[in-house]
């Protein structure tokens, strides 16, 4: 009984492999490809494929779909590339020469034409009248201190390599590389948060106004003897709020978007963001300069204002007239004019 | 002076806190790119290091198992 | 010497991902790093074709130029090397390759992501050949041993092609000349700046 089932079950499969190729024949005959990828219409289907060139008219970069979970993956070709690494070893390195060695030399030329701005004596010097408060000058300093970590720096993320490594060798380099790196990371906060709150404390004493125009068009007191009416901040001094605001601001923008790479642009945006970063830093860089020329070097007395925070009453009436007038009728017997003090300022 | 001191402090004490906040904000590899499927556990630790530096010579590779890496597994293990 | 290249036929390429698992397993590379990886293009789409794409090696390599420490070196072979040592981790050469090559131990802020990774072309770093440090940092020296990337060599299809830019070029112009049609030579524009001329 059993050898009959077997017998059976072979037959019926020897049946089926008979039957089975013709059974199948038509659905062959219906495939037009015959051998070797040859068509008998003419057209090659495999042929009809995708290309770069075809691909880069329709998008500027090509993208596809990986298995992997990382999206960034899914770009195959992005030429971006090729203009980030023009912009960055070919103009960069030049506009920022330029622009820093240019302002120091421009710098260098008022401070020989000009020389020290001297405020002339009267009976008012050596008093004293406070400027800057305490909190004024904490914000100040915690954010002049980052700033000037920051813009080493970032300065050495395009100069580190063609000045410093020479000098000091690739492992050197590197390490100090990493540090400045960390450095830069870290001390961005402070720096966004002393802007922030330079930003409040000042914003009231920055706001443009008539008194401005004037000062800008009498040159600022630097040409001639005769100083020009102003507040407690004068046109320039406003300049220098606004342009700490403004790039203050559009660096820790771009800057916190490279901190979190692709956490919401894709690969070009990380470039559009590091070309931006890049570009006001070195304009930032070269303001800044030239506020440390004229509050430090450039003019007796002005750094008093950040160091003790007490200047001369005599400068102060020169430079901001309208503010000493201000600040006598606010406190005429008060605190803030240390009334016949005549010790120095401390020197820092 | 006294104002300037502060400040440095001040800005030490904020970027070291800016240092914390932002390093446990970071995340490895294996555990950024991985799928619920995969439950990387031993991510490995040839060309990166045992502390996923991406330096091996920082540390002593001697001493823990081939493979194990610091920090938590990508996604926990289902029971 | 060779001036080494990869060149990926997209119409043989079978997005198998063979040269991914090759390469993972040849320098025990960690997970989560992706020296190499396959990208399908048109996927499910009519002339769909996938790429397997890596570390092209180019010529005026954007990443080194880009390197604020310039911790990257090219070899006789023209392979595109970089030294862990040096590297901050900043990722710049991510931004400036274009074929997203470079890989870092971490992700999220660009402080610390450790030292870049990428394809070596199977050729180690500048420690010394086929050293133990060699290894733990760059993974395994088969140039060094004479022999090619174990991507292109292992690839089931031969779609993948490593090895001197002529020598794949003229191989993959026989190609299409005898089938008649080619998707052409995938990045070799951007990174040689020249394409294979048939």
């Amino acid at each position: 009984m059993r050898r009959a089932v077997t017998l059976l079950s072979t037959l019926v499969l020897a049946t089926t492999l008979l039957v089975a190729p013709g059974a199948f024949a038509p659905v062959q005959a219906q495939n037009p490809i015959t051998k070797d990828g040859q068509n008998p219409m003419g057209a090659k289907p495999t042929a009809d494929s995708v290309n770069e060139e075809f691909l880069f008219k329709n998008a500027d970069k090509i993208t596809g779909r990986v298995s992997i979970p990382d999206g960034k993956a899914a770009n195959l070709i992005q030429p971006q590339g090729r203009e980030y690494q023009s912009f960055r070893e070919g103009y960069l390195p030049w506009i920022g020469a330029i622009f820093i060695l240019g302002m120091v030399a421009a710098l260098g030329a008022f401070f020989l034409w000009r020389g020290r701005i001297l405020t002339d004596d009267t009976q008012e010097s050596g008093r004293k009248i406070l400027r800057f408060n305490a909190f004024e000058r904490f914000t100040h300093w915690m954010t002049a201190v980052c700033f000037i970590i920051l813009s080493l720096s970032g300065l050495n993320y395009i100069f580190g390599k063609r000045l410093l490594m020479p000098l000091i060798g690739p492992e050197a380099f590197g390490a100090l590389a990493q540090w400045a790196k960390y450095s830069h990371v870290y001390l961005a906060w402070p720096f966004m948060f002393g802007v922030a709150m330079m930003f409040v404390v000042w914003i009231k004493d920055n706001i443009p106004n008539r008194i401005d125009w004037a000062w800008i068009k009498a040159g600022g007191g630097f040409i001639g003897k005769k100083h020009p009416h102003a507040a407690r901040f004068n046109a320039g001094q406003k300049g220098v709020f606004w342009m700490v605001a403004g790039f203050g601001a559009a660096m820790s923008l771009t800057g916190v978007m490279m901190l979190f790479p692709f956490a919401l642009l894709d690969i070009n945006g990380m470039q559009v963001m590091q070309v931006i970063h890049s570009l006001i830093g070195i304009v930032f860089i070269a303001g800044i300069l030239a506020h440390i020329y004229i509050g430090t070097l450039g003019m007796k007395g002005a750094y008093d204002a950040m160091g003790s925070g007490e200047v001369d009453l005599a400068w102060a009436r020169a430079h901001h007239d309208l503010w000493v007038e201000q600040e006598q009728a606010k406190t005429l017997s008060g605190p803030q004019i240390g009334g016949g003090r005549r010790h120095p300022a401390p020197a820092e | 002076m006294k104002a300037f001191i502060v400040a440095v402090i001040a800005a030490i004490g904020l970027g070291v806190a800016a240092m914390y906040a932002l390093t446990s904000n970071q995340k490895f590899a294996y555990q950024a790119f991985a799928t619920t499927g995969a439950r990387v556990s031993e991510p490995g630790a040839n060309l990166v290091g045992e502390k996923w530096t991406g330096n091996p010579s920082t540390n002593d590779t001697s001493e823990s198992a081939h493979g194990k890496a610091t920090g938590e597994p990508s996604h926990p293990k289902r029971s | 010497m060779a001036r080494m290249k990869f060149l990926c036929d997209a119409d043989r390429c079978i997005e198998c991902n063979a040269c991914v698992t090759a390469c993972k397993n040849e320098h025990e590379v960690p997970w989560g790093i992706n020296r190499r990886r396959v990208v399908t293009l048109n996927d499910g789409k009519p002339g769909e074709r996938s790429v397997s794409m890596a570390c092209m090696h180019c010529t005026d390599a954007p990443c080194a130029a880009v390197c604020p420490v310039n911790c990257f070196y090219t070899t006789a072979d023209a392979v595109v090397l970089h030294s862990k040592d040096i590297c901050i981790g900043c990722g710049y050469c991510f931004y400036a390759c274009p074929f997203g090559a470079p890989q870092y131990p971490r992700v999220g802020n660009f402080g610390s992501r450790g030292k870049m990774d990428k394809c070596t072309y199977c050729s180690g770093g500048p420690e010394p050949d086929l050293s133990v440090t060699e290894y733990e940092k760059y993974g395994s020296n088969r140039l060094a041993e004479g022999k090619l990337p174990l991507c292109a060599e292992m690839c089931s299809t031969k779609a993948l092609l490593a090895g001197d830019g002529e020598m794949i070029a003229e191989i993959y112009k026989q190609r299409v000349i005898k089938r008649g049609y080619g998707s052409g030579a995938w990045g070799w524009k951007t990174a040689y700046r020249e394409t294979v001329a048939i």
